[in-house]
């Protein structure tokens, strides 16, 4: 056994039994009035984002402040937004599986929901960012009669489809089966009739044989070893959208590290939001998801950040460095131009203020870190902004310059998707076991003395 | 608008407007032949001497060109006579361009445009008839203010010099209908490919109108339907439609097709008379309309064709060439007779600094200040 | 796995005490025995005697399925039933159709390695019987089927008792 203490990762002197009771209070108990608060107030803003898709569908694309040049702008901004969001979920339950990190456990349940969601909500935007959404399956390879006329694999959005769906299947599929044991526990505790018909339904009869077991865990482990790659490709094909485009400030071959270090960055950013919020509301859960679980995430916070910081710089130096006054200026012009004040924010955002957590005072603090990770979020989103907008606005000839002409949609947009977002969210805090049970159990004893055994695990 | 070149004692009011029976398009504007008088049994449209009070009120004008300086970028590529006496190609800088793969083959017709620029006196004519000939929609002042104006062929307004001594540089842009053309690589449904002949394709009727085509054009030549234009055109003026092309709904992205009807009608005729396409037979409704004749248009497989011989002039030259985009639209060099200490185009991408930014433009300023204010301290790139 | 059988269960309160059960019952001759664990417990393959999956196989086979199927859907599609000269670039743009390919190869990874999952495990189960309800919690099981080598009801109820096991349950129907 290791000579360096560890430090426990379930706080108090806890039974099996009591890990159980503890995750599974929530789910059993009934509904709270400040859930039912939330959920109407998520609810509500969900509608208005539904109501104003409807219209934008409805009416055409220019309801948005998307012109000639700027082609694109909040609905992919806030796309890349909400994909990014999803890879730390993946990051947590996947690579952290790989590396075995036990402290994973209490917080990879959470977490992978979040990548499920944050990839149903990012899921919406292509789909009504077209002019002719009701036209989108034309992007799917069907045979037909036209040709027969098929799609184009080489344009980016093409791989997107591929990228994503394949990320939302395999991120639910993975989610699922981590969940089942999970919701055999609460079908066999299970005190109504209904209650034990939809878990025993969703749990398909998992009963926990060891042979079932041996199965499951080569499963979980070839499906972590697939999400890695996946999650790395995916947010690599999503900066392919820019990158494979020839404008100067997306044409650079750095955009898929950068994008992928962004996508970690600015999703350990909500899942610090998110459990901050859940340990709040669910005071149990600090014994699981402790202090120490946040500061490691706040290291990867830290770390990610000074990579993206590190990507704003080097994109800077080798703008200058290549003397093509084309990228030169579309540089000059982030820093310095119309928009330098999207610029400005997203570097004090991303750069400056989470060098806070340089202080284990600060990393330690649930006031800090849950101000930092907000911060980090709008910093993540503006970084998107000033890459889509900043680059589209200037290009090549001076006569097509111009700006994006934001209005009301866009921001009916970009917040009406967090109503979305926090809606399956918070019904899934009610619905399904917050943390994963059948995972943290067996790290029940790290960092503690196991009763009558030598030793801790 | 203040614009560099006039003097600052001296306002301009364009005649023509302020009608009062042209409909919602004419009637708009101020009839400004009030002030013109007569002398000796004509017209005289200067020398009247007014006096300008200033108003509390705000009067919104719009453009569809924001940014007239060419930012130290080869553009619009200059040269002088006698520079141009000594070297045919003076004013251009050829850039070294290579693929990484064979290029398909064009064995048929294979369309291209040459557009003189010395010629070039950048009277839109060729917009004028662009619009009629594609029915391409009018938006009307407040969706340009947005950024949304449908010209499939724009004129392009640099400025250069100073702005107390300022010149002009023009340049008619359309679709380039690049060999490589960006555009294309990036269509997920396949609505824009290349044809045989060379032609940048559009199929309305493909377009989901993800708009990654227009992102992606160095050139910005691509005009998407932002809204149902074509809804709010009212009787009997659905009459003016060319019936040979279609209109676009909302959601679709349109362009400069190299008036791809006219080529179909030209080649169908010859085909019908049972004789070769000729040069000649078919004509691009800009190059029609062009009073200078700076708009040639043809197939490059014809030896004997103009735009053939054109394409073989050392003046030619193509537009952002070092992108490997391989344009079908030749521009030729304008040649001043003035002389001037430097020529422009040479090296010019590559010695002088950027322009900085102008942080005091766009069209959202005019809402601030009422009027388009174009301010350039000192040299004008 | 498949049909219902009877046999004796004994349930542990400790994972560790189960584990080394489980080996004494491995080394007592049983060959069809299994353990019931609310988690998967270190070392319990081994000492329950479970050969290695060989889902990784068939994952490693729908991968390559799937690269193929990648590699012979863009190659058909693109040079082959409707070829489009789209910016110039060769029909067959080898580097171009790379993401696709890799994303359907992890697809059917993925998946197969799951569906194999279901199968092996014979999942979903309909309402089968459960031998206590805190096996999904705290309780550590081990069953012997009657159908097992040298079964006899009262031999097994005194080897589980004396390795440990705080319950026995006989069980007609499992």
């Amino acid at each position: 056994m290791s000579s360096v203490a560890r430090k426990p990762l379930i706080l108090g002197s806890k039974t099996y039994k009591d890990i159980t009771d503890d995750i599974c209070a929530p789910v059993e108990a009934p509904a709270t009035k400040r859930w039912f608060g939330l959920l109407l107030g998520a609810k509500a803003l969900f509608l208005f984002y539904i109501v104003h898709i409807a219209i934008i569908i409805g009416t055409g694309m220019g309801l948005l402040g998307v012109n000639h040049p700027v082609a694109w702008g909040t609905m992919i901004i806030t796309f890349v937004f909400w994909i990014g969001i999803g890879h730390a979920g993946t990051l947590i339950s996947a690579i952290l599986y790989l590396f075995r990190q036990k402290w994973r456990t209490s917080v990879a349940r959470s977490a992978e929901a979040m990548t499920v969601f944050a990839v149903m909500t990012a899921g919406i935007f292509p789909l009504i960012h077209t002019g002719r959404p009701w036209l989108d399956f034309w992007l799917l390879p069907y045979p037909n009669q036209r040709g027969p006329l098929w799609v184009n694999f080489r344009s980016p959005l093409l791989w997107d489809v591929f990228a994503v769906s394949t990320y939302a299947t395999v991120s639910t599929v993975f989610w699922y089966v981590g969940l089942v044991p999970d919701l055999a526990t609460i079908r066999d505790r299970a005190k109504t009739k209904l209650r034990r018909l939809i878990y025993g339904t969703l749990s398909l009869g998992w009963r926990g044989s060891s042979r079932d077991w041996a199965h499951y865990e080569i499963v979980y482990l070839l499906l972590a070893g697939l999400s890695t790659p996946l999650v790395l490709s995916v947010h690599t094909i999503v900066s392919f959208d820019f990158a494979v485009s020839m404008l100067p400030g997306w044409h650079t071959t750095i955009f898929p590290p950068y994008f992928v270090a962004g996508a970690v960055f600015s999703g350990f950013g909500m899942v610090i939001t998110l459990l901050t919020l859940v340990r709040i509301g669910f005071p149990k859960f600090k014994d699981y998801i402790t202090i120490d679980h946040m500061e490691v995430m706040n290291k990867i916070i830290m770390t990610t950040g000074l990579m993206v910081g590190y990507a704003y710089g080097s994109e800077f130096f080798i703008a200058w460095y290549s003397g093509n006054h084309y990228e030169v200026y579309a540089f000059t012009n982030r820093a310095f131009g119309p928009y330098w004040w999207s610029y400005w924010i997203m570097i004090s955002c991303n750069v400056v203020i989470p060098q806070l957590f340089w202080f284990e005072r600060f990393r330690r603090s649930i006031p800090v870190m849950f101000v930092v990770s907000i911060f980090v979020n709008i910093g993540m989103w503006f970084e998107r902004f000033v890459i889509t907008v900043t680059s589209l606005h200037r290009d090549f000839l001076p006569s097509n310059w111009g700006m994006y002409a934001w209005s009301w949609f866009d921001s009916a947009i970009l917040f009406g998707s967090f109503g979305m977002f926090l809606t399956i969210f918070l019904l899934y805090l009610k619905f399904v076991p917050a943390i994963s049970i059948a995972e943290v159990k067996p790290v029940l004893y790290v960092g503690k003395k196991r009763p009558g055994h030598e030793g801790g695990h | 608008m203040i614009q560099p070149g006039l003097h600052d004692d001296v306002v301009a009011l364009a005649v023509g407007y302020g009608r009062k029976a042209a409909g919602k398009v004419g009637n708009i504007g101020v009839d400004a032949y009030p002030l013109s008088s007569f002398a000796k049994g004509k017209p005289v449209f200067a020398g009247r001497v007014v006096t300008l009070k200033k108003t509390s009120e705000n009067y919104l004008l719009v453009s569809t060109q924001d940014h007239h300086v060419m930012e130290g970028r080869a553009i619009v590529l200059e040269t002088t006579k006698s520079a141009f006496e000594k070297d045919p190609s003076s004013g251009i800088h050829k850039h070294q361009i290579f693929s990484i793969w064979p290029q398909h083959q064009y064995t048929k017709h294979k369309w291209a445009l040459s557009v003189d620029l010395n010629s070039c006196t950048g009277c839109s004519a060729c917009v004028v008839a662009c619009q009629s000939e594609n029915n391409v929609p009018v938006v009307g002042k407040k969706y340009v203010l947005e950024g949304r104006e449908m010209h499939w062929i724009r004129i392009d307004r640099y400025f250069k010099g100073t702005p107390e001594a300022p010149e002009v540089a023009v340049m008619p842009l359309m679709c380039q209908h690049c060999e490589n053309a960006p555009c294309e690589t990036v269509c997920p449904v396949l609505a824009t490919v290349h044809n045989d002949e060379g032609l940048n394709d559009m199929s309305y009727n493909r377009c989901v109108g993800t708009r990654y085509c227009a992102n992606n054009c160095p050139y910005k030549v691509r005009r998407f339907n932002w809204f149902n234009y074509v809804k709010k055109r009212e009787e009997p003026l659905h009459m003016s439609y060319n019936p040979d092309v279609t209109v676009r709904p909302r959601g679709v992205m349109e362009k400069c097709t190299f008036c791809v009807q006219r080529i179909r009608r030209g080649t169908n005729i010859a085909k019908d008379e049972k004789r070769a396409f000729k040069d000649g037979d078919v004509k691009t409704a800009c190059q029609e309309s062009c009073p200078a004749d700076a708009i040639v248009f043809g197939d490059l497989n014809d030896a004997n064709s103009k735009v053939a011989r054109l394409f073989q002039e050392k003046r030619t030259y193509k537009l952002l060439e070092e992108l490997n985009a391989v344009p079908r639209v030749g521009y030729m060099t304008r040649v001043r007779n003035a002389e001037r200490a430097e020529v422009s185009g040479h090296g010019s991408e590559h010695g002088q600094p950027a322009h900085g930014p102008a942080k005091d433009e766009g069209k959202e300023d005019k809402k601030k200040h009422g009027n388009n204010v174009q301010q350039h301290e000192g040299e004008l790139v | 796995m498949g049909q219902r059988k009877g046999g004796i269960a004994g349930l542990w309160y400790d994972d560790h005490e189960c584990v080394v059960a489980a080996t004494k019952v491995r080394e007592a001759g049983f060959k069809k025995f299994d353990a019931i664990t609310p988690f998967p417990v270190h070392g319990m393959e081994e000492a329950v005697g479970i050969k290695r999956s060989p889902i990784p196989y068939i994952a490693f086979g729908a991968g390559a399925t799937g690269l193929l199927a990648g590699v012979g859907l863009q190659y058909w599609t693109s040079a082959v039933s409707f070829p489009l000269n789209v910016g110039g670039k060769p029909f067959f743009s080898g580097p171009a159709f790379i993401p696709v390919m890799f994303e359907l190869t992890i697809l059917f990874a993925a998946l197969s390695s799951v569906g194999a999952l279901f199968a092996m495990c014979r999942l979903p189960k309909i309402d089968p019987p459960v031998i206590d309800p805190d096996l999904t919690s705290h309780k550590f099981a081990l069953f012997i089927p009657e159908d097992d080598v040298g079964y006899n009801a009262d031999r097994c109820e005194q080897l589980l008792k004396s390795l440990g096991a705080k319950e026995i349950k006989r069980l007609s129907d499992y």
